[in-house]
């Protein structure tokens, strides 16, 4: 079965390494960008197999504008996005994606700090087919 | 119109009066209202009582048309109170200086009627300046103390040079008639009256100084406390982002050593990983204390205490079962619906059953109690713990503050899971209570509204 690759869009370039030391791992592709228009521009063109993207990176929501835009675009539409964030202590905001899912273009929020463990399980859950 | 409420946290103009709003000067209105009702039937009273039942010598008619017309006039104001609201400041401000120059019109009449200088009822006019002193600012208070003294000064020499009749009193002698008696009495009259107005225009004056003080530092103190709720509000976000990312790391590097590790490095690792959580955990109990104004009308939703107990409960277990303590629950039937927050209710029942599992003895016994008083829901967390010294109880609630007993306990805690909790009840409309002793365990009863809704500040 071919490598999936996961796309890591996020300015903190320490957590970006910790993540790809624990991907890569696991036999997965890590493809990075830090900021927001990088990332959208690697999403269309190395058609990542999944999105892990962080909601606060120069502006408080910028990841929520690349995750619109992700899903408006042809070509990104369809790849599962799981929202890293640190939000919901700073907002008091409660995501839910099953129940905001109209609202909402992620698949997952994933509360920060996340266990190597659960990214991997996460990851694994949202693949269109699991490795 | 402004409510009464709000006048304690809002500047006096000092040009103006202390009762600032329409409403509170229509309720001075309708105390006057009263004071007048029980002038008039006094006078109504004097004149049947002594005029007529004792024959004593006074003018009846007179005096029984004084508190006839003050009757009349009282009714009428009764009635425009009735039918209509306070709205305007000007306005009442207005009636109340009619009220009062009729008054001391009527007191002239009064006067007039039984003896004049001789009738010692003339120190009502102070009284009248006294109030006015308390309703208007400097110059209308001596506007109202010359119109007295005028009124006063015109009857008693009105009388003396026989412009207006004099009705002797029947127990004051022909000295009650003499100029020097009358200069005397008149000028002690004209020096209490103005001293009044002084006295009283110079204590509303530092009383509204003062008040505006009393404001303006409280005012402040908003703003510096409004402060330091956004620097701790900006530490915490800036401080979350490199603790996160540290505990990532080195529960990353964990993961992938396993057991291949040197057991010592493992276990340095391990004990970094604790220590990360424990940061992890100040900086998101940071992050709760210093968020505000989430109790908005569409935050609230409708929950079943009951299960919000038992599934927080439930994800403490494994934490009650490593020290071999058991949990019992015991819940309200039937069920209790809440109109609240939901995170902030399961944080207040979290929080209580991790410390009374925490702060439990070995093999000790937690019990929860879902209460149902009526209008509000009681939550009894009781543990058979270390208990919390008398002395300290008060201060358990205070952020950072650790128990020395819990200091010995645990390294572990934030000292900020009871201040969270006192928050939030609070926020909800809920209450708080403590009842501990030293060894033998504590008890927490929190109260919660059946419908938390936003507080009036």
């Amino acid at each position: 079965m071919a490598e999936k690759t996961i796309l890591v869009i996020d300015d903190d370039i320490d957590l970006v390494e910790i993540i790809r030391v624990t991907l890569e791992n696991q036999g997965f592709k890590v493809i990075d960008a830090q900021t927001g228009e990088r990332g959208l521009a690697m999403a269309k063109e190395q058609n990542p197999d999944l999105i892990l993207l962080d909601v606060m990176m120069g502006k408080v929501d910028e990841g929520f504008q690349v995750a619109y835009e992700l899903r408006s675009d042809e070509v990104t539409a369809d790849v599962p996005i799981l929202m890293l964030t640190a939000v919901a202590d700073q907002t008091g905001f409660d995501f839910d994606p099953a129940r905001d899912k109209d609202f909402l273009p992620v698949n997952e929020f994933l509360e920060k700090p996340i266990s190597p463990r659960d990214l991997v399980d996460m990851i694994r859950k949202h693949l269109p087919t699991s490795v | 119109m402004r409510c009464d409420l709000q006048i304690h946290n809002e500047r006096i103009d000092p040009g103006t009066s202390q009762f600032v709003s329409a409403a509170s000067l229509r309720a001075r209105l309708d105390w006057f209202n009263k004071l007048r009702w029980g002038a008039a039937v006094g006078v109504l009273a004097v004149a049947l009582i002594a005029g007529v039942g004792l024959k004593a010598p006074i003018e009846v008619r007179g005096l029984l048309l004084t508190g006839i017309v003050l009757l009349l006039l009282n009714t009428a104001y009764s009635l425009r109170s009735r039918r209509f609201k306070a709205v305007d400041v000007a306005i009442e401000l207005r009636l109340v200086k009619v009220q009062m120059v009729c008054d001391l019109v009527a007191l002239t009449v009064l006067l007039n009627l039984s003896g004049g200088v001789e009738n010692p009822l003339l120190f009502l006019y102070v009284i009248h300046v006294i109030i006015a002193s308390l309703l208007f600012k400097g110059r209308e208070i001596f506007q109202i103390a010359w119109l007295a003294i005028i009124l006063f000064t015109a009857e008693v020499f009105g009388e003396y040079f026989d412009l207006l009749p004099h009705h002797h009193l029947p127990t004051a002698g022909e000295w009650a008639h003499e100029l020097p008696f009358i200069l005397m009495t008149l000028g002690s009259f004209w020096l209490v009256i103005l001293f009044c107005a002084y006295v009283g225009a110079l204590i509303m004056k530092h009383n509204r100084a003062i008040k505006n003080e009393l404001v303006d530092r409280q005012a402040v103190l908003m703003d510096e406390d409004r402060a330091k709720t956004d620097f701790f509000r900006f530490v915490t976000h800036e401080i979350k982002s490199p603790v996160n990312t540290a505990q990532s790391g080195v529960e990353t590097a964990l993961e992938l050593g396993g057991e291949a590790m040197e057991p010592s490095v493992r276990d340095v690792l391990n004990r970094s990983v604790s220590r990360l959580r424990q940061a992890t955990k100040i900086v998101q109990d940071l992050a709760d204390l210093t968020r505000g104004g989430v109790l908005k009308e569409e935050n609230l939703t409708q929950v079943d205490f009951n299960d919000l107990v038992v599934t927080t409960v439930d994800e403490q277990r494994d934490l009650a079962a490593r020290s071999g303590i058991e949990i019992n629950v015991l819940l309200s039937d039937p069920p209790i619906l809440l109109t609240t927050i939901r995170n902030m209710a399961e944080t207040i029942v979290a929080n209580l059953v991790n410390n009374a599992i925490r702060y439990n003895r070995e093999g000790g016994r937690v019990s929860v109690r879902v209460v149902d008083t009526g209008k509000r829901v009681r939550l009894v967390v009781e543990d058979e713990g270390i208990g919390i010294e008398e002395n300290e109880q008060g201060l358990i609630f205070d952020e950072f503050y650790r128990s020395t007993a819990a200091r010995e306990t645990s390294n572990l805690g934030t000292g900020l899971g009871l201040p969270i909790v006192r928050k939030f009840v609070e926020e909800l409309g809920g209450t708080i209570e403590v009842d501990s002793r030293v060894g033998r365990g504590s008890t927490f009863t929190v109260t919660l509204p059946r419908k938390s809704r936003k507080r009036r500040r």
